[in-house]
Order: C-alpha cells, then sequence, then structure tokens
C-alpha cells in the first residue's frame, strides 16, 4: 500500500511566494516599527513551534496509550515535528529583538527594581539563550529519534521499534511537559516580568496542543480531498474531534481557574495583568479569544453529525487557526506593543511563517510513504468503526 | 470493531458467558471466614469513629487539636483525602470510556462503589465541623422564616456543598444503574427464594429485552455525560475552598487542575489497592489480569510525573513572583521549616517511589504493587496536611502562629471513616456482584484476535 505525497509545483509555489512575502514585511517592519516587527517575530515564532510542540507530543500519545486508530495518520505530526531544527534558527535569532520585547533585559530598569534583580539569576539574556538551545536540542533529538524509528519500522517490521518508539515517547512528554511549561514562561509571561500565574506554562501547553489537534485535522483533511488517505472514514475524523473538543475544554476550564481565582484573590500584583488587557481594542480580544477557543468548537463539535464530518470540521479548523493568533496576540501585545495595532506587517509576516511551516510539512511528507507500513496496529487504523 | 493480534486478552482461560457469571457470582454464595473477621474489625473501627463523633458533637470542636491559625486540622485534610479517593470510579467509567479502553470493565463496578462510600466518609467531615451539625440544613438555599437568610452564594463552602451533593447523586445513580442487569441475573440464579425477591425487587424487573437495553445505554450516556464534568469540577471547587484566600502557598492559579489530577492520582492508587485485594482474596486473576494492573500502574506514573511537575511548578513560581511571602511559605515553612517531614513525605511517596512501575519487574510483582499504591495514598495524604496545616499555622501576624497536632478524638474519627470505608467495601464484595458481568460479556465477544466482524474499509 505505498502511498506516497507528492508535492506539487504549485504547492511548492504558493509556499515559496508566501515566504517571500514574509520576508518582505519583515524587513519592511524595521523601516516603520521596530519594537512591533519583533513582537510580530516573536508571536509568529510561538505560534508555529507550539504547533510542533503540540504535534509530537499528540505523535507519543498515540504510542503510550497504544492507540490504534491513528496509526494510519502518523506521518503528519511527525512531519510538523520536523519543524523543530528551522524553529531553532528562527529562534536564535530573536538576539538581535530582545532589547524591543522584554523588559528585564533593559539593565537600567533592572538596577531600580529590585523585584527584577530577584529574578536576574533565572531572565538573562545569557541563561535565556541556554535554556532555548537546550530546550531545541532535546525536542530536536527526541522527535529525530522517533521518527527515524518510525522509518525503519516501514522497512523491517515487527515489534521492537514499535516498542522502543514506546519507551522514548514516555521519555519524550516529560521532556516536553516540563521543557514547554519553562519555554512558554520564557517567552510569553516574561514579557510581563512582574506577573507570575502557576498555571500560565499549562495553560500554554493546552492551547498548544488544541491548535496543533486542529492542524493535524486539517492536513489531513486537506489530504484526503487531494486524494490520499483513502481508507479515512469518518469515524477517525470522530476521533480527530474528540481530542479538539477535549482540549478546546481544558482550555477553558484553566482560562476559567486562572480568571476566577485572581479575581476572586484581587491582588494588586496579579490582577495588574488583566488590567492592561481590560480596555479598548483588548477587552474585545479577551471575550474574542474565549469565543474562537473554547465557545465556537464546543457548541460546533458537540453534535455527533458535525463532529463526523469535513465539511463542519473545516470551518471550526479554520476559526481555531484565528484563535491560537487571538490568544497570541491578546497575551503579547500589551506587554511590548502596548497599542493594539493590526495591519499588513502582522498579515504579512504570519503568512510568512505559515508559508514556511507548510513547506516544512509538505516537503517531510513527500520523504516517506504516507501511510505507514507494518505499524502493528495499521490494520486497527484501517478497519477503524465505532 | 478489529483487534490487532498483538493486543493482549482481556480475559483469560476461553470462558463461556455462563462460566463468567457463575465464577463472578461465586463469592455472593459462600461467605468466607475471613469476611466475618474483617467485617468485625472495620466495625470496630466504625464504633471507635462514632464514639470519637459523640464526643465532637456534645463536648464541641474545642476537643480537637485546632487553633485560631490552624482551625481546619484533620477534618479538612480526611475531607479532602477522601473526597479524591471518590474520584477514581467515575473517572474510571468516564474517562476510560470516552478513551474506548476496554480493560475499565473489568475494574469499574469496583471503583465506583468506592467513590460512594468514600465520599459518604467525606461528607461527614465538614458536617462535623459545622460545630452544630444538627443546623446543617441552614446551607440549602432555600426560602425560610430565619430573616430570611441566605447562604452567601460567594462563598466556595457553599460550591463545595452543591458540588459533593451533586456527584455523590450521580455516582451513585451511575452506579446503581449500571448494577441492574446484574442483579437481575442474581435474581435468575439464585435458588433461596428471599434472595431472589431481594435482588428481584432491586432489579426493577429487568428482564433483558432490546427496549430495555436501549434505554439502559440512554441513561448511561446521560448520566455518563453529566458525571464527566463532575469529575472535574468537584475537586476544582475543593481547591477554590483554598485558592480564592489570599493566604500563601494557597492562592495560586494551578490549583484546580492540580488538585483534580491529585485526586485522581490517589483515587486510581485507592482502586490498585482494593483490585489487588480482590484478585488475591476471590481469585479473580482470569479477569482482573496482570495486564489490567500493569494499565493502572502506567496511568499511575503518568500522573505521578505530573504531581512533580505540578509540585516542581509550585516551588520554582514561589521564588520566580518574588513575593516575601510566598517564598517564606515554600523555602522556610514547607521544604525546610517545621512541617519539612510532610512535604518530603508529600514528594517523595507521589514523585518518586511511584517512577519504580517504569520496572516490568515492579509491576508483575503484586506485592510490590499493593505496597507502593498504599505508599500513594499516604504521600495524598502528606499533600493534604502539606496544603492545609503549613500556610495556616504560619500567617501574616506572628505574634499567632501556631503548630498543630492532632486529638485522639481527631484521629479516633478518621479511624472511623477507615472502618466506614472498610465496612462498605466489605459489604459490596459479600453482595453485589464485584465485576460487571454485562459490561465484561460485551468485551468478551470481542476478546479474541480478529473474532471482530471486519467492516470493508470506506463504507461511508
Amino acid at each position: 500500500m505505498e502511498e506516497r505525497f507528492v508535492v506539487s509545483n504549485r504547492f511548492k509555489l504558493i509556499t515559496y511566494a508566501l515566504m517571500g512575502i514574509g520576508v518582505v514585511s519583515f524587513a519592511l517592519g524595521f523601516i516603520f516599527d521596530a519594537e512591533r516587527t519583533w513582537a510580530n517575530y516573536l508571536l509568529n515564532n510561538y505560534y508555529f513551534v507550539s504547533l510542533a510542540v503540540g504535534a509530537a507530543f499528540f505523535g507519543a500519545i498515540q504510542y503510550i496509550t497504544q492507540s490504534g486508530w491513528s496509526a494510519m495518520f502518523k506521518r503528519v505530526p511527525e512531519a510538523m515535528a520536523a519543524y523543530f531544527p528551522i524553529a531553532a534558527v528562527l529562534f536564535l535569532i530573536m538576539f538581535f529583538g530582545m532589547h524591543s520585547i522584554f523588559e528585564w533585559t533593559h539593565e537600567d530598569v533592572v538596577q531600580h527594581d529590585h523585584l527584577l534583580q530577584h529574578k536576574s539569576p533565572y531572565l538573562n539574556i545569557p541563561f535565556f539563550f541556554i535554556r532555548v538551545v537546550i530546550f531545541f536540542a532535546v525536542w530536536i533529538i527526541m522527535s529525530k529519534l522517533l521518527r527515524k524509528l518510525s522509518l525503519q519500522e516501514d522497512e523491517v517490521g515487527g515489534m521492537v521499534y514499535f516498542e522502543k518508539s514506546e519507551l522514548y515517547s514516555k521519555i519524550f512528554i516529560f521532556i516536553i511537559a516540563f521543557s514547554f511549561s519553562l519555554f512558554s514562561v520564557d517567552m510569553l509571561m516574561s514579557l510581563d516580568p512582574h506577573w507570575f500565574s502557576t498555571l500560565f506554562a499549562g495553560k500554554s501547553f493546552i492551547a498548544g496542543f488544541m491548535h496543533a489537534n486542529s492542524i493535524i485535522a486539517l492536513i489531513v483533511i486537506l489530504l484526503s480531498r487531494n486524494g490520499y488517505f483513502k481508507q479515512m472514514n469518518r469515524s477517525h475524523l470522530h476521533d480527530f474531534t474528540r481530542y479538539i473538543f477535549m482540549a478546546s475544554i481544558v482550555w477553558g476550564y484553566f482560562n476559567f481557574a486562572e480568571f476566577m481565582l485572581i479575581w476572586y484573590g484581587n491582588i494588586p500584583e496579579e490582577t495588574s495583568w488583566f488590567v492592561h488587557r481590560w480596555h479598548g481594542a483588548y477587552k474585545v480580544l479577551f471575550f474574542a479569544n474565549i469565543i474562537l477557543n473554547w465557545g465556537i468548537p464546543f457548541l460546533a463539535l458537540m453534535p455527533r453529525k458535525t463532529s463526523r464530518g469535513k465539511r463542519y470540521m473545516f470551518p471550526v479548523i479554520l476559526l481555531l487557526i484565528i484563535g491560537q493568533y487571538t490568544e497570541l496576540y491578546y497575551i503579547i501585545w500589551p506587554s511590548t506593543v502596548h497599542e493594539a495595532k493590526f495591519g499588513l506587517l502582522e498579515i504579512g509576516t504570519f503568512l510568512g511563517f505559515a508559508g514556511l511551516f507548510s513547506w516544512v510539512v509538505g516537503t517531510t511528507l513527500a520523504k516517506a510513504s504516507l501511510v505507514p507500513k507494518n505499524h502493528p496496529y495499521l490494520e486497527e487504523s484501517i478497519h477503524h468503526h465505532f | 470493531m478489529y483487534n490487532s493480534k498483538v493486543r493482549g486478552r482481556l480475559i483469560q482461560g476461553d470462558k463461556s458467558f455462563g462460566q463468567i457469571s457463575r465464577e463472578i457470582l461465586a463469592p455472593i454464595d459462600k461467605t468466607p471466614i475471613w469476611w466475618y473477621f474483617a467485617f468485625l474489625v472495620s466495625l470496630g473501627m466504625f464504633g471507635f469513629g462514632l464514639y470519637a463523633k459523640y464526643i465532637t458533637v456534645s463536648t464541641g470542636i474545642g476537643t480537637w487539636g485546632v487553633n485560631n491559625s490552624s482551625a481546619w486540622g484533620w477534618a479538612i485534610i480526611n475531607f479532602v483525602w477522601w473526597i479524591g479517593i471518590g474520584h477514581a470510579g467515575t473517572a474510571f467509567s468516564i474517562f476510560l470510556l470516552i478513551l474506548r479502553q476496554k480493560w475499565r470493565t473489568a475494574i469499574n463496578r469496583a471503583a465506583e462503589a468506592m467513590t460512594v462510600v468514600a465520599v459518604f466518609c467525606a461528607s461527614l467531615f465538614p458536617l462535623l465541623h459545622m460545630g452544630r451539625p444538627w443546623l446543617f440544613f441552614f446551607i440549602f438555599p432555600y426560602p425560610n422564616t430565619r430573616g430570611p437568610l441566605w447562604v452567601n452564594f460567594n462563598s466556595p463552602l457553599f460550591w463545595d456543598f452543591v458540588a459533593i451533593s451533586a456527584y455523590l447523586l450521580i455516582s451513585a445513580s451511575f452506579w446503581y444503574f449500571g448494577m441492574v442487569p446484574d442483579f437481575a441475573t442474581i435474581r435468575d440464579t439464585a435458588k433461596s427464594k428471599i434472595k431472589k425477591a431481594v435482588y428481584g425487587f432491586f432489579s426493577f424487573g429487568w428482564t433483558g429485552s432490546s427496549k430495555e437495553w436501549l434505554r439502559f445505554e440512554a441513561l448511561s450516556f446521560v448520566l455518563g455525560g453529566i458525571a464527566a464534568v463532575l469529575v472535574v469540577s468537584v475537586h476544582s471547587i475543593v481547591s477554590t475552598d483554598f485558592a480564592v484566600s489570599v493566604v500563601p502557598g494557597w492562592h495560586t492559579t494551578i490549583f484546580p487542575p492540580y488538585f483534580v489530577i491529585g485526586a485522581i492520582f490517589s483515587g486510581f492508587a485507592m482502586v490498585l489497592t482494593l483490585v489487588i485485594t480482590m484478585r488475591g482474596l476471590y481469585k479473580m486473576n482470569d479477569f482482573i489480569t496482570d495486564s489490567h494492573v500493569d494499565a493502572v500502574c502506567r496511568v499511575l506514573i503518568f500522573i505521578s510525573l505530573i504531581m512533580g511537575t505540578a509540585y516542581t511548578t509550585e516551588i520554582f513560581m514561589a521564588w520566580y513572583s518574588g513575593s516575601d511571602y510566598e517564598m517564606y511559605m515554600f523555602f522556610q515553612n514547607r521544604l525546610f521549616g517545621d512541617y519539612a517531614f510532610e512535604f518530603w513525605a508529600m514528594f517523595v511517596s507521589n514523585a518518586v517511589i511511584p517512577q519504580l512501575f517504569w520496572f516490568k519487574a515492579v509491576r508483575r510483582r503484586m506485592w510490590m504493587v499493593f505496597v507502593i499504591s498504599i505508599i500513594i495514598n499516604i504521600g495524598m495524604w502528606f499533600e493534604r496536611f502539606n496544603i492545609v496545616i503549613t500556610s495556616t499555622s504560619r500567617d501574616f501576624l506572628p505574634a499567632s502562629w501556631a503548630n498543630y497536632s492532632p486529638t485522639w478524638v481527631e484521629v479516633g474519627f478518621f479511624v472511623g471513616t477507615l472502618g466506614m470505608f472498610l465496612a462498605g467495601v466489605l459489604l459490596f464484595f459479600r453482595f453485589i456482584p464485584m465485576i460487571a458481568i454485562s459490561e465484561l460479556k460485551s468485551v468478551a465477544k470481542f476478546d479474541k484476535p480478529n473474532n471482530g466482524q471486519l467492516k470493508p474499509a470506506s463504507h461511508e
């Protein structure tokens, strides 16, 4: 059952064009507003790396739980995780923009602020980049290892590779949980260096996982529209929906828990973060965030009919793509650019990153058989029905 | 449904449906000697608890070790601990059902029974802690002649009351309705007339027609949907008892999910304790196989890692916040203070010792699994101690700092609930089929590799 994804010239052209738009908007951004450009850069960088992390987690979870249904699609999360090496380079480029976005990098500010002095053993530029390097190193090593085992299984078969993958997956999810927690603190929470919330890492993690699930489903749907994954049926779609649905509920739960407890405690050092996001355009985004990431998926994906149909899932996924952008904009902008500005610069940078990500996913998918061979649960996946 | 060859068997020994019923129902017909002995012991503990409750009510809360700073003491520790244990049943039934984990069928009945008893045990603590338990109905919000005096709807203690009573109601109904077909099986096979009449009464005249099964499934579906929400909401709300305050160590946003995960952790550990006991005492090895225990152990490692991450997150954030009070609470009070033993007991038994489950050799040795499950239960008790006591014993006013130690009355109260739990579980072993027969049969059909019908690949 050799099924190979072929990268069409059209796909290549589009992704190159998008990347071009991205580079142009990034370069032009420095002429208009350097601060905003770096904020944009951080947002999109985080956006796509959280998708890769979420996809890697999705893949690992399938091994650990010995899920049968998803065996057929495992190349998709693998391809998304192939984005790590490029993301690592992109994050290192951020070195040049640190002063524009992170308040704690300004030595004169830190000198007059005892809280920032207290945090300086953690929040300082060398250690920040040491962490970035370590995180990406482990993510790249682990995802490459799993990918290698998966490709070897295609050729040799047997239970050996599956069992090894299961073991690595167990180690990987622990590494992801630990590293991505600190990563989200570094990249997002430290934008407002006085503020802290213990649930922030969990919240960021589930946001990444939810959106990664929806992108996995989106890629699968798009591939099946183009004639791949012929064995895919509605039960598979239903299972993808369940992942999105579950993560969306957890997302809503975490956001509610954080907001409610801070609102109830009403301590200025904690409420300050929400106070900045409680007027003007940000207040609109506050509600848009909840509606896009929780309200719509929760209501739209609940009925059996909508949760099993591509036609219904597709628009919800598109809204979730906007939802993740909204959430990150809502987190990053009030702490960096302060004013809610949105224009061609934002759209262009996003398109650039989206093009790059699609290019990585597309070319990686084309490198191996789209449907894995010799996976012990492949038959279960093909005959999946409930 | 299609099963790969690599999946293990859920039921060992190629049993027929009749055989499954007979083997699971066997304990209902004859009672072993140890059962009477164990029941007597549990009644003794229960009696001791009753005496402690009598002292509490007749003399007052003053007989407890609580003081002005630590006003909550063992009662709230035990309340949270029991509620946590009471999470496993529904978590098992619902979450594993949603995840299509078929191995749950051998364990869910026991887990649900345990849930109901544990929630009963838990509810006693706040009730007696009110001081005047005969006025407990004041907590019901209804138009009354006392003013009217309404409850404080902003108080998490009231939310607690609502959440727990709803949870008790739903989990008890879920458990009971699941048993109806099994009661009918007992009715149909029982020889004594009394037994036939009693189980016949409880089975609601179940005949097993397809219409009845249809309604049964619809009911389970609806109740399951409600219970799934409640599993999360109950312990989230219990956590708000602490987290909405501005007490250092309590006011932290991670609390709701952290409590829920902890609750499922302790619940699963208690399930493990229970099913290993069942295996040992009633020879249920064919139904609760090594791979069932193995699966629970794997879940426990996973949760244990989450617990470890949560503990370290809390410690890291206490430092990161730069708040003097938070730092004092964690670094001087919890990690290295008067209650350092309790902190490290919690950390080691919840985050470190369960890591032994990584080794297959440990997971396959029942006595080791049993011991670790007990250690987790104790560790989770220490977690609640750590939360409840350390924060209140050192509040913002150093003049009112006071250490806390329980009196025999509080200990007796706790022992009493342990006795109650034990008695409940023993009665469950004795009178109720401890494995859901009808559900087990539903998976038995597909338990042979490739025995399910092979559906055409693209049928839709």
